[in-house]
């Protein structure tokens, strides 16, 4: 304890944890994330996943992942099939790896929106307060209050059959990709314009901010480069769950037959092409499954890693 | 507090009203009522255009919204679909009670439609509410005592991938093992579809067995969530100051779990299950109809197919209104529990 | 410490791996041969007279307990009202408790049920001009609480339904009378303005009880909202109506006194699971008699489990809808050279083979397996070679190489719908294959049936002409051949948007036979007609067909002496037996 006092003096001798340089959030986040076991196993098993998917591409073509052939339907497993074939012959294996890039697409791009939306709405109304927080906060009770599955069917059936294919690099998608990733995302934001909203309540009556306002800094800067970057850990948190959220409320709409439609593939209607074979074929729904469980349960992890290293409280220090 | 509650239930009005917009608007777009009505060949032309007017609707969406809304007892509508308003209108609309009657089951009131089924979805939601606040409260507490320990690693690994599964394939997955499989087996199997077996009646025994499977399917994903969330606030609080008091005072171990640790612990989870309540109805259109559960989710979908708004949207007001209680319900019973807290 | 958290993780996975590994490797070794289970029954009741032999006497006990059946419904009815619904679970169900006046046996042919005889030309029942049909009612028929079922219940039934404030679900042919008579209570004269061609197959099913309802419209004006509608303790049939239980079942119990037989079945329920791999596995364990419309992908697991599957043929043939729009359809489609190349390049009996299983063949023509089909109608086979001729013929060539074919700058791309299913959308992706090899671009698109089927008000995309190709399964008025499909009124334009000719066909030769099919009584003559009629639509390739559609029944092992006619599938329901 003495020895802290001494090295005062102007011979640098040992760093110790006064004169040690501060480490950056980053830095100290990390540091608490290696300890996670589970944590590192999930973001590298999603790393994994997403090789799968976007790498796979290379190893079989689309022509092939959706080469029919009624011949060989339903085969177990076997060489030449290593996931076995599916309803009217198609590989599995392939299917899933084009499947997987849609599926993650979709819950990226889902979780992209709910980040904007949310915290656009949360951030402009936790700082503004007042009439604007009241009106935006009504709003934002009102999506809350209507169970997103229900709202997820009825938005489904809305947009249901309105958008064309899209083609996009040659291929050629069904529109109601698009539908889904715009349902899933605006259907989930209120939850994080809510949390947001609190954080920006609490930290605006902070000094700094007191300080920035003092020094003219405009709102917007205010709000982006000084409030922002200091409530970013339940935002990341909520992002990153929010992916295998969206992931699943992907399998739920499939199953209930509103969500993506064949022929292009998800994951999740994969598991509803495959409710009706569970006993006799069941490679059918094996796969898909594994692999949505698999990424959600990597996201999971990682979430949980991800709150524990980003939350200042947390025991893991 | 009165004035609390009050101004809440008052702020609760516009709210519904905007809901109430907002849920009419999608459902016009949804699809046509008339297109097969149900049946297995397209509906005739002239049938079409008479049933339309009959009905109502051909009118502009803001005069059904309207109707809906009021009723149409102050206008005349037309009654014989000949294209002459001449009947007197007969609905009062929903702000006199009156919610209209169903466009496929045609002439049943939509509170008898969706009455006959909401006991139903209430047995199976507050069975599954029960057992899953009963078991998180008891594994959270087990595991956070038992920390590192190989039942909690056990517990906690089954609960991530317990939260990772879509509902949909527990719940087939369970019917297949213990309904299907099991009788197979002989083993002592669960029944797989149904509220009760209509041969032998609606007894409490014969509900209570084909309760099993759909709880089970509910409550299994939000038991992993909640187990895990109790399991963390219950370390939380086991690490506070107050507690290392209560054991340096010598107070026995359970009156510390159960007086002390948990009564804080559970705080959170009072938020969070009053706000669940409501969602549970949601979560159940998907074991309602795997299990055939003649619940209100198995209801809406089949009314959402078939594009009946004026059940659609009884279902979702009512939902709504629910929600809206039980939030106010639920701020009180926080308030009541942490006496920290005071509403003004 | 963390480290023993993932661990477990995994064998937790590997567990869920061996436990599925396990399951399927179980079915094959829990199948009963189902053939034995049939044969035991017709022996058992051989020997009862021997005292020593205990499973005969077995046999004797039952008299005392009641036989219960169970049938699986998929769809709820909406209303038991036959005037206000169209769905098929209600009308079928109809049989058992208010019964048709004639029903139709497996054969096709009709037969009698509130009636003493068919009426035809040569009996009086029909008269010379074919404008009067004369019904007479049976002396022993009586409505569940005791009235006799008179003419008077047949009028009041025709009445309600043209009345305009009932909102019945379908007004025809019942406004196609000018008048109903009832000279006596047991007679009933119906007459029409012209001969009406299609009476047998689409009237009087299912008669109203004039005392029980008159009074209601009576009071109210209308019987839109009757009690009985949901609760109808009245009906005349082999079953009486007990209760019906929103959401969960429907229960029937036998009528002594009906006049056919009375049933061996004590009771019936019916069951609501509107899940189809419920209701399969429901089957499977033995928890339901009776399913429907199973698909082709559960027949084996269902047979494997003891269950057997009876298909019968109700008229319905799914076939593809060509849109023949010269504003909105795809100009290649207005040769009928590329019609034909569609339907030779289209492989639909390997299609059949593998996603079918067998169990159904392509159809040549919308009235295959009726009377009405032309003699040796045959589907077009499958000649990829005769459809790149024809298609090179019309015009039609890859002149950009993109794989393609195209013509002054348009490219043969079709766009193809149908809703959901999971079999339609299958073929859809085996037809956008196949069509590669003839250069025929193909672009898939599917909706929910109730947006698919949406009228042209509504902005149904086959209705509006959208779709090059629409894909369902449909029929005439079965076992009536007359449809509308074709004729050139029936175009859906803004001022008649609820046309049903959503191929926007107008075929003058075609809509004539149409017509006068209508008003040939005589059952010769109307078949000439439609054969000439099924002749040009397969020629010209108005519709193409994909494959029969045989309505499919599992029928459990328990059920005995089970018949399923096409129209009328419950026509012997009096004579169906249960064996525990």
């Amino acid at each position: 304890m003495n020895s802290s006092l001494e090295s005062s003096s102007p011979a640098p001798a040992v760093q110790d944890m006064l004169e040690a340089p501060p480490l950056t959030l980053g830095q100290l986040t990390w540091r608490r994330f290696r300890r996670h076991k589970m944590a590192i196993f999930g973001a590298v098993t999603l790393f994994l996943l997403f090789i799968y998917s976007f790498g796979g591409a290379f190893i079989f073509s689309e022509q092939y992942a959706n080469f029919t052939e009624t011949g060989a339907r339903l085969q177990a497993p076997s060489s030449t099939h290593p996931f076995g074939t599916d309803t009217i012959g198609r590989d599995i294996l392939a299917r899933t790896i084009y499947g997987g890039q849609i599926s993650l697409f979709i819950g990226l791009t889902a979780v992209i929106i709910e980040l904007l939306m949310g915290v656009m709405i949360g951030a402009i109304s936790g700082y503004y307060g007042g009439r604007i927080d009241a009106l935006l906060m009504r709003f934002t009770e009102a999506v809350l209050n209507i169970p997103q599955i229900f709202l997820l069917l009825v938005m489904a059936k809305f947009f249901a059959g309105k958008l064309p294919n899209i083609q996009v690099l040659g291929r050629t998608f069904s529109g109601s990709v698009v539908v889904i990733i715009f349902i899933i995302g605006l259907t989930s934001w209120p939850y994080l314009a809510r949390i947001v909203r609190a954080e920006f309540l609490s930290l605006k009556e902070n000094d700094f901010v007191m300080a920035a306002r003092a020094t003219g800094t405009s709102s917007t800067e205010i709000i982006f480069r000084h409030i922002l970057p200091n409530s970013i850990a339940p935002i990341v948190v909520s992002g990153t769950l929010g992916v295998a959220n969206a992931i699943l409320s992907e399998a739920y709409i499939s199953f209930l037959g509103m969500g993506v439609q064949p022929p292009t593939a998800t994951w999740g209607n994969m598991l509803e092409g495959a409710y009706n074979y569970i006993e006799s074929s069941p490679w059918l729904w094996f796969f898909p499954g594994m692999l949505i469980l698999l990424t959600t349960l990597s996201i999971n992890f990682l979430g949980d890693g991800l709150r524990d290293a980003l939350d200042p409280h947390s025991r893991a220090a | 507090m009165t004035r609390y509650i009050i101004r809440r239930i008052l702020q609760a009005i516009p709210l519904l009203f905007i809901i109430s917009v907002i849920l009419f608007v999608l459902m016009q777009n949804m699809g046509d009522p008339l297109a097969t009505m149900g049946g297995r060949t397209i509906t005739r032309s002239a049938e079409r255009e008479r049933l339309t007017r009959q009905l109502g609707l051909d009118k502009p969406i803001y005069m059904q919204y309207l109707y809906w809304l009021i009723g149409n007892d102050w206008d005349k509508f037309d009654r014989d679909g000949d294209g002459i308003e001449e009947s007197p209108g007969i609905r009062k609309g929903i702000l006199r009670g009156d919610f209209g009657t169903s466009l496929v089951n045609r002439g049943i009131p939509v509170t008898t439609v969706i009455g006959d089924r909401l006991p139903n979805t209430l047995i199976l939601m507050l069975t599954a509410e029960l057992v899953i606040i009963l078991f998180s409260l008891g594994i959270g507490v087990y595991s956070a005592l038992r920390q590192y320990s190989f039942m909690d690693n056990l517990i906690t690994g089954i609960s991530f991938i317990g939260y990772s599964m879509p509902i949909f394939f527990i719940a087939l997955v369970s019917m297949y093992i213990f309904s299907v499989n099991f009788k197979r087996w002989g083993l002592p199997y669960l029944p797989t579809v149904g509220m009760f077996d209509p041969q032998v009646g609606k007894t409490a025994s014969e509900v209570l067995r084909h309760l099993i499977l759909p709880v089970f399917s509910i409550s299994f994903i939000s038991l992993a969530a909640y187990s895990r969330y109790i399991r963390g606030t219950m370390l939380e609080v086991l690490n506070q100051d107050y507690i290392r008091t209560a054991k340096s005072k010598g107070i026995p171990r359970r009156d510390i779990i159960f007086v002390h640790a948990l009564k804080n612990a559970s705080l959170p989870i009072v938020t969070i299950i009053g706000l669940d309540l409501p969602l549970l109805l949601a979560g159940a259109v998907v074991t309602e109809r795997i299990f055939a559960w003649p619940g209100m989710g198995r209801l809406f979908l089949d009314h959402l197919t078939r594009s009946d708004t004026p059940v659609v949207m009884g279902i979702l007001l009512l939902i709504s209104v629910a929600v809206v209680v039980f939030q106010i319900l639920t701020d009180i019973t926080y308030a009541w529990l942490d006496p920290r807290i005071t509403y003004k | 410490m963390k480290k023993t958290h993932w661990m477990f993780t995994i064998l937790i996975l590997l567990s869920l791996v061996l436990a599925s590994c396990a399951q399927a490797t179980q079915a094959p070794e829990a199948t009963e041969p189902p053939v034995v289970e049939t044969e035991p029954p017709a022996e058992a009741t051989e020997p009862p007279t021997e005292a020593t032999e205990p499973p005969a006497e077995a046999t004797e006990p039952p008299a005392a307990e009641r036989k219960v059946a169970t049938f699986i419904w998929t769809q709820e009815f909406d209303t038991l009202n036959p005037l206000y619904t169209n769905m098929w679970f209600a009308a079928i169900t109809h049989q058992l408790w208010l019964s048709y006046a004639w029903d139709f046996d497996d054969q096709g042919n009709p037969n009698p049920v509130l009636i003493t005889e068919m009426p035809s030309q040569d009996n009086g029942g029909i008269s010379e001009d074919g404008t009067t049909i004369t019904l007479t009612l049976r002396d022993d028929i009586f409505w569940s609480d005791g009235t006799p079922v008179t003419a008077d219940d047949f009028i009041f039934t025709w009445q309600m339904t043209i009345d305009p404030n009932n909102t019945v679900a379908q007004v025809s042919p019942y406004d196609l009378l000018t008048s109903v008579e009832a000279p006596d209570p047991k007679t009933v004269v119906m007459n029409f303005a012209e001969p009406f061609a299609a009476w047998a197959g689409t009237m009087w099913h299912g008669i109203l009880p004039a005392h029980i309802l008159r009074p209601v419209y009576e009071a109210e004006g209308t019987i839109d909202n009757a009690e009985w509608n949901r609760n109808p303790t009245v009906g005349v049939g082999p079953y009486n109506f007990a209760e019906w239980e929103s959401g969960s079942y429907a229960r029937f119990v036998a009528n002594e006194n009906f006049w056919l037989g009375k049933p061996a079945i004590d009771e019936v329920f019916f069951r609501f699971v509107p899940d189809d791999a419920s209701q399969v596995a429901a089957l499977k364990a033995g928890e339901g008699d009776l399913g429907t419309f199973i698909a082709y992908s559960d027949i084996p697991g269902l047979q494997d489990a003891g269950v057997n599957i009876v298909t019968v043929f109700s008229g319905y043939n799914e076939g593809w809808y060509m849109n023949l729009s010269p504003e909105k359809g795809h100009p290649a489609l207005q040769d009928v050279r590329v019609r034909q190349a569609l339907a030779y390049g289209f492989d639909r009996f390997t299609l059949n083979k593998d996603l079918l299983l067998g169990l159904t063949v392509p159809a040549a023509t919308y009235w295959d397996n009726t009377p009405y089909a032309f003699p040796d109608a045959e589907p077009y086979p499958y000649d990829p070679a005769m459809a790149n001729q024809l298609l090179d013929e019309a015009g039609w060539v890859d002149s950009n190489g993109d794989g393609t074919r195209d013509k002054d700058g348009v490219e043969l791309v079709l766009r193809y719908g149908t809703t959901t299913r999971e079999i339609r959308q299958d073929t859809q992706a085996v037809v956008q294959q196949q069509y590669q090899e003839i250069g025929v671009g193909v672009e898939l698109l599917s909706y929910d049936s109730d947006i698919f089927f949406g009228g042209y008000g509504d902005g149904g995309p086959s209705a509006t002409g959208e779709l090059d190709i629409s894909e369902w399964s449909d029929t005439t008025d079965y076992p009536d051949p007359n449809m509308a499909y074709w004729l050139c009124s029936e175009i859906p334009s803004d001022e008649s948007p609820a046309g049903v000719n959503w191929q926007y066909i107008c075929d003058e030769e075609l809509d004539a036979l149409f017509q006068l099919q209508n008003t040939q009584v005589d059952f010769a003559e109307r078949q000439a007609t439609f054969h000439q009629i099924s002749k040009i639509v397969f020629d010209k390739v108005y519709w193409l067909g994909v494959w029969q559609d045989p309505d499919t029944f599992a029928i459990g092992p328990r059920l005995q002496n089970v018949k399923i006619s096409g129209s009328t599938p419950f026509y012997n329901i009096y004579e169906w037996d249960l064996v525990p």
